[in-house]
């Protein structure tokens, strides 16, 4: 059914349709709705889950650990500074290999204080161990979510879908809801190897040894890089059932493009328009979006970036003394089979601050002007002089 | 299918070239952001003050748009919503799927929920020529503004004379529709049936009523 929604509706939707039987949740701004939506329908009788009202978000994981631990499916939501205080049991979650699906809102972390997008948040979550997909719009976040836990609990990992505050939370768009009858079909109950159960009795997170630590450290990689095929294997049954798949990176325009914008999340929608205008200008641009961050889809970038002339990144995230972490990333991802390409890190809707299409043609024009890549970000795009052009 | 009439009141271009108008809009350069060959979109900026039913007027509109099969998408600024705090919500409406995902800075359309929000200079600066204004004013008289097609309402009396206080969002959804034909008044009045959290009739009636009174310069 084609319903007009807002992104956090959206990803409320595709919980539901993912039928958790336990959901345990701590309302933040922006995350709110979702949370509010799950309990709409939990007091109309219709979510079919367990609704935890818990205290904090620490104990919201706390709650969806154990809970997943006896072998049910487990959904929460969070933003910001709720998922900063989760932070711990992110780590025991994914070493205890639970499926849980998290979505989390993108916002700025404080101080100061502020409830607009930014990517700081989950990516100060990158080596917890849980997948993390960054979604465009509201159609993908419901099918991401969707996706997300037949992922999860086939390589037996927790994954993060996250939405930007703001451009998706709160941007109402049609959204295609599946049928639930099609949901089933694609996503079966889930069934772990192992569980909690009083009739075979057994533990989970004992104290190990060194090499038994190191084994799960291993293992838990290992399972991340299951992951990438799993994610695209996942994704193609998707689109062949619903006709809608995204792949883990978005490739737009590419073919004979020299110079290539690579970004994440809703830029790199925004950013389609700027390309199609700069095509039409005969100037030979494209983009590639991100999709899936962890585990980080290496191979696949590679052979997308193979022929490019020059790459532009735009990070809405700004790791301090470093760079942007998505510019950090690919550089690292390159280094070892490409050389040669310059990498412009730019770093632009920092607190949620507008990136519009005028602001990607002005990324293009700098790339394209200028020679050596800066070992600083660019912060600043109007500075002309500033960038020695 | 989206009705031509309806949705090709006007095609915006890329920094303002190759812009088709149609209907009662003048041909002018634009300020907006789509491309030349894409979409056909219009873009809304809906102002007033906390407490007028802004968010939820552009809510109705947007719902009304998605149900005559075009795409629309809506926002507002949220944060600082409060009674009498100055509000603005944005929707854009398109005949395809709409990729911008960013702020709307030079909207097609205005409309001004109240006016003691009414700037001259600003409207000139940012509102795309050839567009539609509306104002919530008995009347208004000024060469200033001849690059666009103003309509003005009291929206306030009507909302007022329905028992609707200052909440005049319905009463502007109805002189808006009439002044630009996006979409049918039936289409306005079953949505603000199934959206208004009270009042339905009421409602209906100061949208109605404003329908019918709004006048275009």
């Amino acid at each position: 059914m084609r319903m007009f929604l807002t992104g956090n509706h959206a990803a409320a939707y595709g919980a539901r349709l993912a039928r958790p039987q336990v959901i345990a949740a701590y309302p933040i701004t922006p995350q709110s709705p979702i949370y509010e939506k799950l309990s709409e329908w939990d007091g109309q009788g219709v979510l079919g889950a367990r609704m935890m009202r818990v205290e904090s978000e620490h104990s919201a994981m706390a709650a969806c650990i154990s809970a997943s631990l006896t072998g049910v499916r487990t959904f929460t939501a969070t933003a910001s500074q709720g998922l900063a205080l989760m932070h711990e049991l992110l780590h025991f979650a994914s070493g205890m290999r639970v499926p849980i699906v998290l979505v989390n809102v993108n916002r700025s972390m404080a101080g100061p204080w502020s409830f607009w997008s930014e990517q700081t948040d989950s990516l100060s979550q990158r080596d917890t161990g849980w997948l993390q997909f960054y979604v465009a719009d509201n159609q993908e976040a419901l099918d991401t979510v969707i996706q997300a836990f037949k992922i999860s609990e086939t390589v037996l990992l927790p994954t993060i879908v996250v939405l930007e505050a703001f451009y998706i939370s709160h941007f109402m768009e049609p959204v295609e809801v599946p049928d639930q009858r099609l949901i089933d079909e694609f996503l079966p109950p889930f069934e772990p190897p192992f569980k909690l159960d009083t009739d075979n009795p057994a533990s989970f997170c004992q104290v190990v040894s060194q090499s038994q630590y190191a084994e799960f450290r291993i293992q838990r990689h290992m399972a991340m890089e299951d992951a990438l095929e799993v994610a695209e294997v996942v994704d193609r049954e998707y689109r062949e059932r619903f006709g809608r798949g995204y792949g883990l990176l978005e490739c737009y325009r590419l073919e004979d493009a020299d110079t290539v914008l690579v970004t994440a999340a809703t830029i790199g929608s925004t950013a389609r328009v700027t390309i199609d205008a700069l095509r039409e200008e005969g100037r030979k641009v494209g983009m590639v979006r991100i999709r899936l961050f962890r585990p980080f889809p290496k191979a696949k970038l590679i052979e997308a970036l193979n022929h490019a002339k020059k790459i532009a990144v735009i990070d809405r995230n700004l790791s301090p003394g470093q760079e942007g972490v998505f510019c950090e990333e690919l550089k690292s991802a390159l280094y070892s089979r490409i050389n040669g390409i310059p990498v412009f890190g730019f770093v632009l809707g920092l607190g949620g601050t507008n990136v519009s299409p005028l602001h990607i043609r002005k990324v293009f024009d700098i790339a394209e002007k200028m020679n050596d890549a800066p070992l600083k970000p660019i912060v600043n795009i109007e500075d002309e002089d500033a960038l020695g052009i | 299918m989206v009705e031509e009439s309806r949705l090709d009141i006007q095609c915006c271009a890329f920094e303002g070239r190759a812009m088709r108008v149609r209907d009662s809009v003048r041909e002018a350069g634009s300020g907006t952001l789509s491309s030349k060959r894409g979409p056909k979109m219009i873009e809304i900026r809906l102002q007033g003050r906390g407490g007028q039913g802004v968010v939820v007027a552009s809510e109705i509109l947007a719902r009304a748009c998605f149900e005559e099969g075009m795409y629309p998408q809506c926002y507002s600024l949220f944060g600082g919503e409060r009674r009498g705090a100055p509000v603005a919500a944005f929707v854009r409406i398109s005949d395809s799927k709409i990729y911008l995902k960013c702020d709307i800075d030079h909207p097609n359309h205005l409309v001004l929920f109240d006016k003691t929000l009414f700037d001259e200079k600003e409207i000139l600066e940012r509102v795309v020529p050839g567009g539609f204004l509306l104002f919530n004013m008995d009347e208004y008289q000024s060469d200033a503004l001849e690059n666009y097609t103003v309509g003005t309402i009291d929206a306030l009396e009507i909302s007022k004379k329905n028992a609707l206080g200052a909440m005049v969002n319905t009463a502007i959804l109805g002189a808006y529709i009439r002044l630009t034909q996006i979409v049918s008044l039936d289409r306005l009045l079953k949505v603000i049936t199934e959206t208004v959290p009270g009042a339905i009739d009421q409602n209906v009636v100061a949208a109605r009523e404003a329908y019918e009174r709004v006048s275009i310069i």
